[in-house]
């Protein structure tokens, strides 16, 4: 399992990878962790004509707090998510989801925007992007353009991107005190995930919810935002009823799969069950109770 | 354009250039280009965590990077633990706690932990076993490495006075 044989480029600056994402007119490929694409091109999944190494690229890494808002560089490693301050108490769905991705060296090297433009339907970062509504900034030759999370998505592995563009910025939604909790059920630690489901939601007067969102992962061709489970919890205390209402809404939205790692009705059994863990443990985060690790 | 790369990279120390297809993986440069045979292929999908080196200090799986990637970076393999004859204390930790059967996965595993100690954190337990879950051991049933891993952050934590 060698790459067939490629052109390596290294891009000093955005405009140099633009400028090469041109030339080669949609056979390059963006190198950014590598975590992905490099077993893509082991396994000859993908032959680009050249791969366009975009590591050394300044500031494209960048994680900072703004105005309600968390920016984060596609190139920001998960690794320094992991660690940062920034994101552990602005932006803590990301901190919850990030010990899933894979293992300490995968973490050292893969990148949220490498994540976001492979975009796996089982990825945890795709699910914390449309959970949080995230908005994408994307750069074209000459060109600058935004699309929701929602929109980026198109399906397994596919993205709105046009082969000549860049993803250089993720900008998450961050209230103060959000709260968030993520679970996941994989066949083995560390594997893709079989379903996984993400809740933040924000504290208001008394135990009532000024707003929650909930994501699915793994259960469609791409992540979902549970919308109608999401307002349905709207002001609620996530009372046991409206929990078990919500879990019924998420599995009416989701369109599972049939794939090596489940059946589409072990997921449909998995997903009302998992929704309504996140809910519960995401009552309980609030009340200032650690859940720990138990639903890994 | 052209399909080879001329990469400039200092590993344990030493100070090498090489002209290499641009498709080359860091773990085939590493065994073939440099000789430097300690570090393991597994899977070449990132799943195994034989071929883990350190890169700048971090671990990272030498199957998931082109070789041109580390041009003027620096590299740690299992080769530059010893000193002569004087195995690395991890490498007598290991030996000491018998962690090790085949040792294939062996050199993936030193450098993981000695990436753990670079940080000066004392892992135990289930956070270590989490922290080393990126590579597999198909012998031991991770009990002994796990032993032999507390040991040396144990002693390593110690020579820095903070234990």
């Amino acid at each position: 399992m060698k790459p067939a044989p490629l052109e390596y480029l290294v891009a000093e600056t955005r405009e140099e990878a633009l400028a090469a994402l041109e030339r080669y007119d949609g056979n390059a490929r963006l190198l950014a962790g590598g975590q992905s694409l490099v077993p893509l091109l082991n396994m000859r999944l993908v032959r680009p004509t050249a791969v366009i190494d975009i590591n050394r690229i300044p500031g494209l890494n960048a994680i900072a707090a703004d105005d309600g808002v968390v920016r984060i560089g596609a190139l920001a490693r998960y690794s320094a998510l992991e660690s940062s301050a920034t994101v552990r108490d602005r932006l803590p769905l990301l901190a919850r989801a990030i010990p899933f991705i894979g293992d300490r060296q995968i973490r050292n090297r893969g990148t949220l925007g490498g994540a976001l433009c492979h975009a796996d339907p089982a990825g945890e970062m795709a699910l914390c992007a449309v959970t949080m509504g995230a908005t994408l900034r994307i750069a074209g030759h000459g060109a600058q353009r935004e699309l929701s999370a929602a929109e980026l998505f198109q399906g397994p592995y596919t993205t709105a991107l046009e082969a000549t563009e860049m993803l250089v910025e993720a900008v998450f939604p961050a209230a103060p005190g959000t709260v968030a909790t993520v679970a996941e059920h994989a066949r083995r630690h560390g594997d893709f995930a079989v379903v996984s489901v993400a809740a933040a939601g924000l504290p208001g007067e008394g135990e009532i919810w000024r707003w929650i969102r909930i994501g699915l992962g793994a259960v469609a061709d791409r992540p979902l935002y549970a919308r109608r489970a999401s307002e349905r919890l709207a002001g609620t205390r996530l009372e046991p009823d409206a929990i078990r209402e919500a879990a019924r809404l998420c599995l009416e939205d989701a369109e599972p799969a049939s794939d090596i790692r489940a059946s589409a009705e072990y997921r449909r059994h998995l997903i009302p069950i998992y929704v309504e863990r996140v809910l519960v443990e995401l009552r309980q985060r609030r009340a200032g109770a650690d859940p720990g690790e138990a639903h890994r | 354009m052209s399909t080879r790369a001329r990469l400039t990279v200092t590993v344990n120390g030493r100070t090498y250039t090489r002209e290499v297809e641009s498709r080359r993986l860091l773990v085939d440069v590493l065994r073939h280009d440099l000789g430097l045979h300690g570090t393991h292929v597994g899977c070449e999908q990132g799943v195994c965590g034989a071929c883990t080196i350190l890169l700048d200090g971090e671990a990272v799986k030498s199957c998931l990077m082109l070789a041109a990637q580390v041009d003027k970076r620096s590299i740690t393999t299992v080769e530059g633990l010893a000193e002569g004859n004087d195995l690395h204390p991890l490498q007598q930790a290991f030996r000491d706690a018998h962690g090790l059967q085949c040792g294939y996965c062996t050199p993936g595993f030193l450098l993981s932990a000695v990436a753990i100690a670079g940080r000066g954190v004392v892992l135990q337990g289930a956070a270590l076993r989490e922290e080393l879950a990126g590579n597999l051991c198909r012998c031991t049933g991770y009990h002994n490495i796990i032993e032999a891993v507390e040991r040396f952050l144990r002693q390593a934590s110690g020579a820095r006075g903070d234990g």
